[in-house]
């Protein structure tokens, strides 16, 4: 993915330049050579704001069942009522030639 | 899909069940599983939305639905992409470089309509360089 703008403002948020690669990974393979820096922004939020969303559903799903920990069905859930097809996931955990991103290093927080 | 489960709702909700069931079998597959998303990644975003889960297979299955969610969104903007970019070469004929070396390139044109089929409307904003 060719991307030549410099990004001040990114290298600030580790967690969210993961996730602008991992937009990168899936479009490369779904067959993009590159993208536009506003619609790989775009799908950046789309993917923040996605795990915001289950998270914050599959939280209420579970606390309107009186437990605290989510379980499977908290999440399959928020996914489905979300809208989203959990039909394919199976295989498309499956598919070949899969990137698996490094997690960030962890800096050790300094005692004081 | 949609359309066969009308037609014959009772088979629809055998799948469903049968869909259950292979998603808690698939659960325990995904202990020895990496998806492309780092789980410490996914995890703070749940982690921001009040989600807090020991079990690092439900972190696992979300990374992997959101995945398979943004795949769907970039297969739909690459059909929108390709036919735009056959329309232009049908229209440009005369002076064909040949139709050998494409490239597509992601942008906004073909996003919007994508993201608008699964009901996230985005704009292109005026400002944005």
């Amino acid at each position: 993915m060719t991307e030549n703008t410099e990004k001040p403002e990114s290298s600030c948020d580790a967690r969210r330049r993961i996730l602008n690669i991992a937009v990168s990974t899936v479009l490369l393979e779904t067959g993009f050579e590159s993208s536009d820096r506003i619609a790989l922004e775009t799908l950046t939020e789309v993917i923040q704001c996605f795990f915001t969303e289950v998270g914050n559903s599959a939280k209420s799903y579970c606390e309107l069942t009186g437990r605290t920990e989510p379980v499977l069905g908290d999440v399959m859930m928020a996914l489905i009522n979300m809208g989203i097809s959990v039909q394919g996931i199976e295989q498309y955990a499956a598919r070949p030639k899969r990137h698996v991103i490094q997690p960030p290093q962890q800096a050790s927080v300094p005692r004081t | 899909m949609q359309m066969s489960r009308i037609g014959s709702p009772s088979v629809g909700m055998d799948e469903d069940s049968g869909a259950g069931h292979a998603l808690s079998d698939f659960l325990l597959q995904l202990e020895n599983y990496n998806p492309s998303i780092p789980d410490s990644v996914v995890a703070y975003y749940l982690n921001m939305a009040g989600f807090e889960s020991q079990d690092p297979r439900m972190i696992r299955l979300i990374a992997l639905a959101s995945q398979k969610f943004l795949s769907d969104i970039a297969n739909d903007a690459l059909q929108h992409c390709k036919m735009r970019t056959s329309s232009q070469i049908n229209q440009s004929s005369k002076n064909a470089k040949g139709p050998k070396e494409k490239k597509y390139v992601m942008s906004m044109e073909d996003l919007v309509p994508a993201l608008q089929e699964y009901g996230i409307s985005a704009k292109k904003p005026h400002y944005y360089v």
